[in-house]
C-alpha cells in the first residue's frame, strides 16, 4: 500500500485499483496519475455544472444531443417519445439513482397528495429502522438522517403550516444539506434491506463483483458511502424496503432489429406485503410510483406526457 | 505533528455538533476495548490513547491518535492521524498519516469514532512486521507545508495487513 502525490481531485477514482507503484517505471507513474487526476477533474468539473436536480425540460434535448449520433439512439429516442413527455437531468456525482428517486417520489406525492401512501411509506420507514436496529447500528448514526426524510415527506403534503410548493421542493433538492442527507437516508434503508435479506441478495453481489465480497463488505464498500453507484441490487432492496415500485427505462445502442428497435425497461416490484395495495401484486397491475431513464452510467428522471 | 497541521476549522453545524455530542455519550457508556478518550470541552478535536492489544507486535505499546471533525460531519470524513511518534506499521508513515480506505474515499456517515478506533486496532493487530511504508521519506516530504492526508490520492493495495 502505499499513497501517490498529488491533489485529490475528487473521490471518484477506485481505491481497491490495484496499482503497484514501486513497481512500475516512476515517469510512467507519474503521467498516468497526471492524467487520471485530470480526468476526474474534468469529471467533477461537468458534474457540478449540472445541479443535483435540474430543470424539467423536454424529450427532444436528448435528441439534440445525440443529434449526430448513433442512429440506433435516436431511433430509440423517437420511440421513447411516444409515451414520455419530459426528463429532469440529474448530476452523475454517484448519487444519480438516490437523488432521482428522491425528488420524483417526493414530487409525486406533492402532485397527487396521496396520504394514504404517505402513511404507508411511513410505516415502512419504521419498520427499515428497526431493521437497521436489529443489526447493530447505533441509532444516533442514522436518525438525523431519517428525521430529515420524513420531515420532507411531511412538508410535501399540504394544507399545513410547514407544507411547500413544488419551487420549493427543486430548491430544497439543490440544496447540498438536505439532499445529500436524503441520499444517506436511501442509502441506509438499502444497506438495511440487503443485510436484512443477505441470502435473497447475496448470489447477485457474488455475480456482479469479481472478487469475493461478502454482503457485509458490498454494503460497506458500495452502499453507504456516498457517491458510489447504484446498480439492480440497490434499486431492488431500495423498492422492496419502502415498497415503492420503480421504472427504468434502459436508453442504450442494444438492438436486435435496427428496423424495429424497442426501449426496453425493467419494473422494480416490491415483494408482497409491502405493495401500497395489499393484495395486488403483479407487474401488470402496479403502476411504477418514479420512473427513471437509464444510460449506462446514469439515471435521470423521465416523465409520462 | 503540531497542532497548525489541523485542517481549516470551521465551526461545526448544529447537525455536526449533535451528532458528536451523542457519539461522545456513547463513548462514555460503551468505550472500544483498548482506547482512552479525555474528554475536554474542545468537541470538535478528540485526542484518543491506542494501547497495543496484548499477543500482537504492539502489545504494551501506547499511542496517541488525534481526530478533527470538519463542519459538515459526519457527511464528510474526520482527519485522523497520529501524534507522531508514530507505530511502525506499514500503512502507517512517521508523520502520523494512516493509509486505511475508510478514513478516505470509503468513509460512510454510517461510521463511527468508534468504529474508526476499532478499525484502526485491527489494522495494527494483523501487522506482522514492524516498518514503515516503503514510500515514507518522500511522502513524509512532501507533506511538508502542513498537507492533511485528506488530500492525498491514496491507493490502497493491499487490505491484507
Amino acid at each position: 500500500m502505499e499513497n501517490e502525490e498529488g491533489l485529490q481531485a475528487d473521490g471518484e477514482s477506485d481505491p481497491k485499483a490495484p496499482i503497484p507503484v514501486s513497481e512500475v517505471d516512476a515517469w510512467e507513474n507519474i503521467r498516468d496519475d497526471d492524467i487520471m487526476q485530470q480526468q476526474s477533474a474534468i469529471r467533477a468539473e461537468e458534474a457540478e455544472k449540472v445541479p443535483f436536480i435540474g430543470d424539467k425540460e423536454p424529450l427532444s434535448v436528448l435528441a439534440a444531443e445525440y443529434e449526430s449520433g448513433s442512429p440506433i439512439l435516436l431511433k430509440k429516442i423517437k420511440v421513447l417519445g411516444e409515451k414520455y413527455g419530459s426528463i429532469r437531468r440529474t448530476r452523475g456525482d454517484g448519487n444519480c439513482f438516490f437523488r432521482g428517486f428522491m425528488f420524483s417520489y417526493l414530487e409525486h406525492i406533492l402532485e397527487s397528495q396521496d396520504q394514504a401512501e404517505v402513511d404507508r411509506v411511513t410505516t415502512n420507514v419504521e419498520k427499515c429502522r428497526e431493521t437497521l436496529q436489529a443489526l447493530g447500528y447505533a441509532d444516533f448514526t442514522f436518525e438525523d438522517f431519517f428525521a430529515l426524510f420524513l420531515e420532507q415527506l411531511e412538508s410535501v403534503v399540504q394544507g399545513k403550516e410547514t407544507s411547500i410548493s413544488h419551487d420549493e421542493l427543486v430548491i430544497r433538492s439543490r440544496d447540498q444539506s438536505i439532499s445529500d442527507y436524503i441520499v444517506m437516508f436511501f442509502r441506509f434503508v438499502t444497506s438495511g434491506e440487503i443485510k436484512r435479506r443477505s441470502e435473497f441478495f447475496e448470489p447477485f453481489i457474488l455475480g456482479m463483483t469479481n472478487a469475493t465480497a461478502t454482503v457485509e463488505q458490498f454494503c460497506k464498500s458500495s452502499v453507504e458511502p456516498m457517491g458510489e453507484e447504484s446498480d439492480h441490487v440497490h434499486i431492488t432492496a431500495l423498492s422492496d424496503a419502502l415498497g415503492v415500485p420503480i421504472r427504468v427505462v434502459y436508453l442504450d445502442r442494444s438492438t436486435y432489429d435496427i428496423d424495429h428497435v424497442i426501449v426496453n425497461h425493467h419494473d422494480f416490484i416490491p415483494s408482497a406485503g409491502h405493495l401500497p395495495s395489499a393484495g395486488g401484486g403483479s407487474s401488470e397491475t402496479t403502476k411504477p410510483i418514479v420512473t427513471l431513464l437509464y444510460r449506462p452510467g446514469h439515471y435521470d428522471i423521465l416523465y409520462l406526457k | 505533528m503540531t497542532s497548525s497541521s489541523a485542517p481549516s476549522r470551521k465551526v461545526l453545524s448544529k447537525i455536526a455538533c449533535n451528532r458528536l455530542q451523542k457519539e461522545l455519550v456513547e463513548w462514555q457508556v460503551n468505550p472500544p476495548a483498548g482506547f482512552k478518550h479525555k474528554v475536554t470541552d474542545n468537541l470538535q478535536r478528540w485526542v484518543i490513547e491506542v494501547n497495543g492489544a496484548p499477543g500482537t507486535l504492539y502489545a504494551n505499546e501506547s499511542y496517541q491518535l488525534q481526530v478533527d471533525f470538519p463542519e459538515n460531519y459526519p457527511m464528510e470524513a474526520p482527519q485522523v492521524v497520529f501524534v507522531p511518534p508514530a507505530p511502525l506499521h506499514p500503512h502507517i508513515y512517521s508523520n502520523g498519516h494512516i493509509c486505511l480506505d475508510i478514513l478516505y474515499d470509503s468513509w460512510s456517515p454510517a461510521m463511527t469514532v468508534s468504529s474508526i478506533c476499532i478499525s484502526i486496532l485491527s489494522m495494527l493487530s494483523s501487522s506482522t512486521v514492524k516498518q514503515r511504508p516503503a514510500d515514507n521519506d518522500r511522502y513524509v516530504k512532501n507533506c511538508r507545508n502542513g498537507r492533511s492526508p485528506k488530500e492525498t490520492r491514496w491507493w490502497f493495495h493491499d487490505d491484507k495487513v
